[in-house]
C-alpha cells in the first residue's frame, strides 16, 4: 500500500507540473487547454476510501488554483468529481464498478472509455460555469466544454495507456 | 444524542463535498470583490517562484526575435524624442510654463500571460520594491495591457483588459467622443465598445485611443481600430466591435505606467464632499 501512495503522488507532481508549465501554455486553436492532472483523480482506485478522496480532489484543484490564479474554480471542478465518482463509475462501469483498478483491469474497455469520458466532460463542464460564473455567456462555456473534453480525453487515454502496470 | 452522530458518521462523505464546496465559493467569491486578500497575494508570491525558471529558459530562446522587436521599438522611440525636440525648439517659449510629464514608465517582463479563461491576469516580474503599486496602468509596445491589481515584493499581477471585470475609457482619435471598452470573452483580439451615441458617426477603421477620464492612462495611446458597426433599429447607442492593436497573446515585454500626480489627484477626489 505504501508502494502505491508513493507511486500515486509521484505521478500526480509529475502531472500538476506538466500541466501549470507545459499544457497550460498550449491554447490548441487559440483557446484549448487540455487538463491531464484528470489522470490523477481517474486512475486513483475505486476501492479506498471515499471520504480521503474528496480531500485529495480539493487539494488538488486548490493547489491548481493557486498556481494558475484561477481563483475558484478548479477547486470547485475537482471537489465536485471527485464527490460524483461512485456514481459515475457505478454507472459507467456496470457490474465492475467494485473493481480496484478499474481503469486497468477487471473491466470492458468500453465501460473504462464510458467512465473516462463522463469524468472529463463532467469536470469541464463545472471547470467552465464556475469560470464564467453567468448563464450569458452559455455558448462560451458549452464551446469550452466540449473542445476542452476532446482534446483532454485523447491526451488522456493515451497517458493512461502509459500508466498501464505491466502483466 | 446518538442519532445524531450516527448521522454525521453516515453522511460524513456528503458533509465533507458540502464543507469543502463553500471553501472553494468563498475563495471563488474574493477573486473580484476582495483583491487585497492574503490569499491571493501568496498565491501570487507561489506562482511567480514557479513561473519564474520555465519562463527564464522560454525567454532565453525567444532572444533573436525578441532583439528585433526592441530594435524597432527603439527607432519608433528615438522618432518620437526627435519629433518632440524639434517641436521644443520652435515652442520653446511656450513650453517653459508648462509643469513636466506627470507619467513615468518601467519597463518590466512579463512571466505569465493567460487569455483562455474569463479573467485573465497577467504577471509580471516587477513588484513593490521597484515602485510598483496597486491600479497602475500597464502598456506594450503598441497599446494598453491592463491595470496592476496585485503586488508582492517582487511580482504583480496585471487584470488583463481581457477580464470580464474590468471597463477601461476609450475615445475616438481626433474626437472627444468617449465610451467604455469590455471584453465578453469570445477572442482575444475583439472587444466590445459600449455607450457610443449614435448621433456620432463611426466607420470601420477608426482608430480608437485611451480617454483621459481615468487615471490609469495617460490620454491618446492607441487600443486599436474598429472592426465592426451596428445601429441598432431602436436604441440610441452603437454595437461597436474593437480589433485591438496589441496581440494579446504574443506578449513579452511591458511597460508599467505611474501617474506621478496620482495621490494629488486621489486626495482631491477624497477632500470633495
Amino acid at each position: 500500500m505504501i508502494q502505491y501512495y508513493t507511486r500515486f503522488y509521484t505521478v500526480a507532481v509529475i502531472l500538476l507540473l506538466l500541466q501549470v508549465l507545459v499544457l497550460d501554455h498550449v491554447n490548441l486553436f487559440g483557446f484549448s487547454d487540455p487538463a491531464i492532472y484528470l489522470v490523477i483523480l481517474i486512475t486513483y482506485r475505486l476501492s479506498l476510501d471515499q471520504f480521503g478522496f474528496i480531500f485529495i480532489g480539493f487539494a488538488l484543484g486548490f493547489i491548481l488554483d493557486l498556481l494558475t490564479q484561477t481563483a475558484g474554480a478548479h477547486s470547485i471542478a475537482c471537489l465536485s468529481i471527485a464527490f460524483m465518482r461512485p456514481v459515475i463509475s457505478r454507472f459507467a462501469l456496470g457490474a465492475n464498478f467494485d473493481q480496484p483498478n478499474a481503469m486497468f483491469t477487471g473491466t470492458l474497455w468500453t465501460n473504462r472509455m464510458l467512465y473516462l469520458f463522463l469524468m472529463i466532460i463532467i469536470h469541464q463542464f463545472i471547470f467552465a460555469l464556475v469560470a464564467y460564473f453567468s448563464l450569458a455567456h452559455f455558448s462560451i462555456i458549452f464551446k469550452q466544454t466540449l473542445t476542452n473534453t476532446l482534446f483532454t480525453f485523447i491526451l488522456i487515454s493515451a497517458t493512461i495507456n502509459l500508466l498501464q502496470p505491466k502483466k | 444524542m446518538q442519532w445524531v452522530l450516527n448521522a454525521i458518521i453516515r453522511y460524513k462523505n456528503f458533509l465533507l463535498f458540502l464543507f469543502l464546496f463553500s471553501v472553494g465559493l468563498i475563495f471563488s467569491g474574493s477573486q473580484s470583490a476582495y483583491h487585497n486578500s492574503q490569499l491571493a497575494k501568496s498565491s501570487l508570491i507561489i506562482s511567480g517562484i514557479i513561473h519564474q525558471p520555465a519562463n527564464n529558459l522560454k525567454s532565453y530562446m525567444n532572444l533573436m526575435n525578441e532583439n528585433a522587436l526592441l530594435v524597432k521599438e527603439n527607432n519608433t522611440l528615438k522618432n518620437l524624442v526627435l519629433e518632440k525636440f524639434n517641436k521644443a525648439e520652435i515652442l520653446a517659449l511656450e513650453e517653459e510654463n508648462l509643469a513636466g510629464p506627470s507619467y513615468w514608465s518601467l519597463p518590466s517582463k512579463i512571466i505569465r500571460n493567460s487569455f483562455t479563461q474569463a479573467r485573465n491576469i497577467i504577471l509580471i516580474d516587477k513588484g513593490e520594491k521597484n515602485g510598483v503599486v496597486k491600479e497602475m496602468g500597464v502598456i506594450g509596445p503598441k497599446g494598453i495591457i491592463g491595470i496592476v491589481n496585485q503586488t508582492s515584493s517582487g511580482y504583480a499581477s496585471v487584470l488583463s483588459i481581457l477580464n470580464q471585470d474590468i471597463k477601461i475609457n476609450a475615445k475616438f482619435k481626433g474626437s472627444d467622443v468617449f465610451g467604455s471598452l469590455y471584453w465578453t470573452g469570445e477572442s482575444p483580439n475583439k472587444m466590445q465598445l459600449a455607450d457610443i451615441s449614435v448621433i456620432n458617426s463611426v466607420k470601420t477603421g477608426d482608430t480608437l485611443v485611451t480617454g483621459g477620464m481615468s487615471f490609469y492612462f495617460p490620454e491618446g495611446i492607441i487600443i486599436g481600430t474598429v472592426y465592426e458597426v451596428e445601429r441598432p433599429n431602436n436604441g440610441g447607442y452603437y454595437f461597436i466591435t474593437v480589433e485591438l492593436i496589441n496581440n494579446m497573446t504574443d506578449l513579452n515585454y511591458v511597460y508599467v505606467i505611474g501617474n506621478k500626480n496620482k495621490t494629488e489627484i486621489n486626495e482631491l477626489l477624497e477632500r470633495t464632499p
